[in-house]
C-alpha cells in the first residue's frame, strides 16, 4: 500500500513549468527532453544496464523538470546524473569512470563527429574531471530538487498481469504494449499520471495497432478514466510526430544552447509568454 | 493481536493531528496514507459520505488511490529552517541533532550525513537509509519527516521524529528489567514493524538494542536504516555482503558465509533482542567470530543434519570443527519464561534460516497470548531522556539517624 504512492506533479506544476515560465516554448522543452530521455537511452545500451535502472533514471529526469528550468540546469548533465542516480537505486550501479566515457562519445557525437573523428579522452585528462564533476553535481541537484523522494513505480509488472486479466497475453501483444511503455518513457507521462493509467494508455494503443477487440470500458477495470488514456495516448503519439526539427534539438544540450536559442528567437518568447498568460 | 491495538496513544494524538493534516500539503505521508486506507477499504454498501467525497468512482481498488493522494514534486527545503539545540550522538555515518522546527515547533532529530570526499557522488548506502526510511511508514518505524539540505551540496540532513531513548542505554540505566507484559509489548512492537519492512520487500540487516528508539508513552520504533536495503525473492545475481549486522546479533548463515540470505537474519537479530530484554544483557557478547559461534552452538547445541541441513554445504563451515553434540541449553539460560515464551525464543534463534519463524508467524505466537498479557503502552514507566539532555533527579537521601542521639546512645 505505502508503496503505491509516488510524487506526481501537482496542477500548478502542469500549468506552468519553469522552463515555460522562463519563455521556452512547451514544444520545445517536450522536444529536448524527449531527446535527452534518447540519451539516457543510448547510454543505457552501451553500458549494458538493465532497463530497470533506465527507466528509474528517465522518470527521475521529467520528475525534475516540474520544478527546475532548462535555463538554469544544462539538460545532458541532468540525464547522465539520472542515469548514475537511477543504477544506484535499482542495485546496478555504474562506474564513475564508464559513464563519463560514454558522456563524452556521446557529447562528440552530438556535435556531428563520427567513427574516428571522436577523440579519445586521456586516462587523467581535464575533460574527465570536467565531465564527473558535473555528472556528481547533477545526481545531487537531481535529489535536492525532488527533496529526496525517489521513490519510482515501473509500469512492466501491471502491464503483464493487466493483459492476462483481458486475455491478451500473446507474445506479440505484450512485446507491443511494452514497447509503447519504453517509449512512453520519453514524454512526461510518467510524472503526471499513475501506472494504471498510462498501461491502460499502451494497451489501447496496441489493441487498435493490431485490431484486437476488447471488452466495453475495459479501462475502469483498472481504476483509469477515460480522458487520462486518451491523454497519455496523445503524449505518446506525439513522440512520433515531433513538431521541432531533430536537428535543432539534438545540439541544445545545455543551459548555455537554451540560452543563446532564446536570445535568438525573441518572438517565440514572447509568443510562449502569450501563451502562458492564456492559460493561467 | 497486533500491536496497533496496543497503542492508542497515537489514537490519542490523532486529534491534535487531524486539523493539522490538511494545512501539510501532502509532506507526511504515513497519516494520508492511513487515512486513504480507512477510506478505501471496500463496503459491502457504500455510505452516503463515500458516495459524495467520490462520486465518479465509487469503488476503487485499494492498490490506485485517487490522484490526489500523490504526493506533488517538492524541493528539499533549508536546513535554516530548524534551530539547533543540542548534539546527541556521533557515529561512524555522521552527527545526529536535536533541533526545533522553527514554523511548528516541534522538536526533530536532525541526521547530518557524512558526504565529504566522496568519490562516488551520492553514497548508495546513504541512498538506501533514505528510500527504506520513506518506504518503510509504520507505527513502530522512526518516521523520517524530509530531508533538508544546507548551503552547499555536501550537507544533507534527514529530518527524522525525536524520540526520547535508545533501548540500550535504556536497559543499562533501568534498576530492575522489564517485565514479561513489558516484554511481550515490546515484542509485538518490534515484530509487526520488521513484518512490515519485509513486505515492503526491506531489510533492516542492523537490528540490535541501540538502534530501537524508545519513547515515554511505551512505544518502540526502528530506528538506522544504515545497512538497510531492497531483497528479491530470489536474492538477485551476485548475492549480498556478508560485512552486515553488529556481531552480537548476526545470524549463523552470514558468519559462514552464505551467498544469499534474507529475511530471517532479521529475525535472528530479533531473537538475540528477546533474549537481552529477558537478561537485561546482550545475550551473545562475544569478540569475534569464531567465539560467537562457539557460544551459539553451547546455546543451541551444535547444529546437525537434522536442525540444519544446509549447514554441511556453507562455504565456511569446512573451517570449523564442530563440538561434540550436546542438548540446547536454553532451559538453564532463562529459568523463568514460560515454555511458550521459550518457545518463540528457540523458534527465532533456530539455525535453519528456512525453517526459522517468520515476523508474522511470530505475532500470533502464543507466547502473547497466554497470561500476563501484554501491557497497555501507556501504562510504561518514564525515564529521564539523556539524548534530550535531562539526567536523573537525585533520589532524596533519606535523613541519617541524629547523631548527637546515637552518641548519646553509645555513650551511655
Amino acid at each position: 500500500m505505502s508503496r503505491s504512492l509516488y510524487p506526481l506533479a501537482s496542477l500548478s506544476q502542469i500549468r506552468q513549468t519553469p522552463s515555460r515560465a522562463d519563455g521556452i516554448p512547451a514544444s520545445l522543452e517536450s522536444a529536448i527532453l524527449a531527446n535527452a530521455c534518447k540519451l539516457i537511452h543510448t547510454a543505457g545500451i552501451l553500458l549494458h544496464q538493465k532497463q530497470v535502472a533506465v527507466a528509474t533514471a528517465q522518470i527521475l529526469f521529467h520528475r525534475f523538470w516540474f520544478v527546475s528550468s532548462l535555463k538554469s540546469f544544462s539538460v545532458a548533465d541532468i540525464a547522465f546524473g539520472a542515469l548514475y542516480l537511477g543504477s544506484k537505486l535499482e542495485e546496478c550501479p555504474l562506474r564513475v569512470r564508464d559513464l563519463v566515457n560514454v558522456y563524452h562519445v556521446l557529447l562528440q557525437r552530438a556535435k556531428g563527429k563520427v567513427g574516428t573523428e571522436i577523440g579519445i579522452m586521456s586516462y587523467f585528462g581535464n575533460t574527465f574531471y570536467e565531465l564527473k564533476d558535473a555528472l556528481v553535481v547533477a545526481e545531487m541537484q537531481i535529489l535536492k530538487r525532488l527533496g529526496f523522494n525517489t521513490h519510482v513505480v515501473l509500469p512492466y509488472g501491471s502491464l503483464v498481469s493487466y493483459l492476462r486479466l483481458l486475455g491478451q497475453d500473446r507474445p506479440n501483444v505484450v512485446a507491443k504494449a511494452w514497447g509503447y511503455l519504453n517509449d512512453a518513457l520519453q514524454s512526461p507521462v510518467y510524472a503526471l499520471y499513475q501506472v494504471p493509467t498510462i498501461v491502460s494508455a499502451a494497451i489501447l494503443l496496441t489493441s487498435r495497432f493490431l485490431a484486437i477487440r476488447l471488452p466495453d470500458a475495459w479501462w475502469k477495470l483498472f481504476d483509469a478514466e477515460w480522458e487520462d488514456v486518451w491523454s497519455v495516448c496523445g503524449y505518446i503519439m506525439r513522440l512520433y510526430h515531433p513538431e521541432i526539427d531533430k536537428k535543432v534539438v539534438e545540439r541544445m544540450l545545455t543551459k548555455g544552447d537554451v540560452r543563446t536559442w532564446l536570445e535568438e528567437n525573441p518572438r517565440a518568447v514572447d509568443v510562449a509568454q502569450e501563451e502562458n498568460a492564456i492559460h493561467n | 493481536m497486533s500491536a496497533g491495538n496496543l497503542t492508542p496513544s497515537r489514537k490519542r494524538s490523532k486529534w491534535n493531528d487531524e486539523g493539522d493534516d490538511a494545512a501539510e500539503d501532502f509532506q507526511s505521508h504515513p497519516r494520508s496514507k492511513r487515512r486513504v486506507k480507512a477510506r478505501l477499504v471496500p463496503r459491502p454498501s457504500p455510505s452516503p459520505s463515500i458516495a459524495i467525497a467520490h462520486p465518479t468512482r465509487p469503488s476503487h481498488c485499494v492498490y490506485v488511490p485517487p490522484r490526489t493522494q500523490h504526493p506533488s514534486i517538492l524541493p528539499s527545503r533549508s536546513v535554516y529552517c530548524y534551530e539547533r539545540l543540542n548534539q546527541i550522538e556521533e557515529g561512524s555515518y555522521g552527527v545526529v541533532f536535536r533541533a526545533r522546527d522553527k514554523q511548528t515547533g516541534d522538536i526533530v532529530a536532525l541526521k547530518k550525513l557524512k558526504l565529504d570526499e566522496e568519490k562516488n557522488g551520492f553514497p548508495i548506502t546513504a541512498l538506501r537509509e533514505v528510500n527504506a526510511l520513506m518506504a518503510c511508514h509504520h507505527e513502530n518505524v522512526v518516521r523520517v519527516r524530509e530531508v533538508v539540505v544546507g548551503d552547499t551540496l555536501t550537507q544533507v540532513f534527514v529530518v527524522m521524529d525525536f524520540i526520547e531513548h535508545d533501548l540500550k542505554s535504556l536497559l543499562t540505566l533501568m534498576p530492575a528489567p522489564f517485565l514479561q507484559s513489558e516484554i511481550k509489548t515490546l515484542m509485538l512492537q518490534l515484530l509487526s514493524a520488521v513484518d512490515h519492512c519485509h513486505s515492503n520487500w526491506i531489510l533492516h540487516r542492523d537490528l540490535k538494542t541501540s538502534n530501537l528508539l524508545m519513547n515515554n508513552r511505551g512505544t518502540i520504533k526502528v530506528a538506522d536504516f544504515g545497512l538497510a536495503r531492497r531483497y528479491g525473492d530470489p536474492v538477485g545475481v551476485g548475492g549480498m555482503t556478508q560485512l552486515v549486522v553488529t556481531l552480537w546479533y548476526r545470524a549463523p548463515e552470514i558468519l559462514l558465509g552464505a551467498m544469499s540470505y534474507s529475511t530471517a537474519v532479521d529475525l535472528w537479530s530479533v531473537g538475540c533482542i528477546f533474549a537481552e530484554l529477558l537478561l537485561k544483557e546482550p545475550l551473545f557478547q562475544a569478540k569475534s567470530e569464531m567465539e560467537l559461534l562457539s557460544m551459539i552452538f553451547k546455546l543451541l547445541g551444535p547444529p546437525t543434519h537434522n536442525s540444519w541441513p544446509e549447514y554441511f554445504s556453507l562455504p565456511l563451515a569446512k573451517t570449523i570443527n564442530l563440538p561434540s553434540p550436546q542438548p540446547p541449553q536454553f532451559r538453564q539460560k532463562f529459568q523463568y519464561l514460560t515454555s511458550a515464551g521459550l518457545d518463540l525464543l528457540m523458534s527465532l534463534l533456530f539455525y535453519d534460516p528456512e525453517r526459522r519463524i517468520t515476523a508474522s508467524e511470530a505475532l500470533d505466537h502464543p507466547y502473547f497470548k497466554e497470561s500476563p498479557l501484554p501491557k497497555h503502552p501507556d501504562l510504561f514507566g518514564s525515564f529521564p531522556s539523556a539524548a534530550a539532555g535531562e539526567k536523573k533527579q537525585k533520589l532524596f537521601n533519606s535523613p541519617s539517624a541524629p547523631v548527637r542521639a546515637a552518641d548519646n546512645k553509645f555513650s551511655m
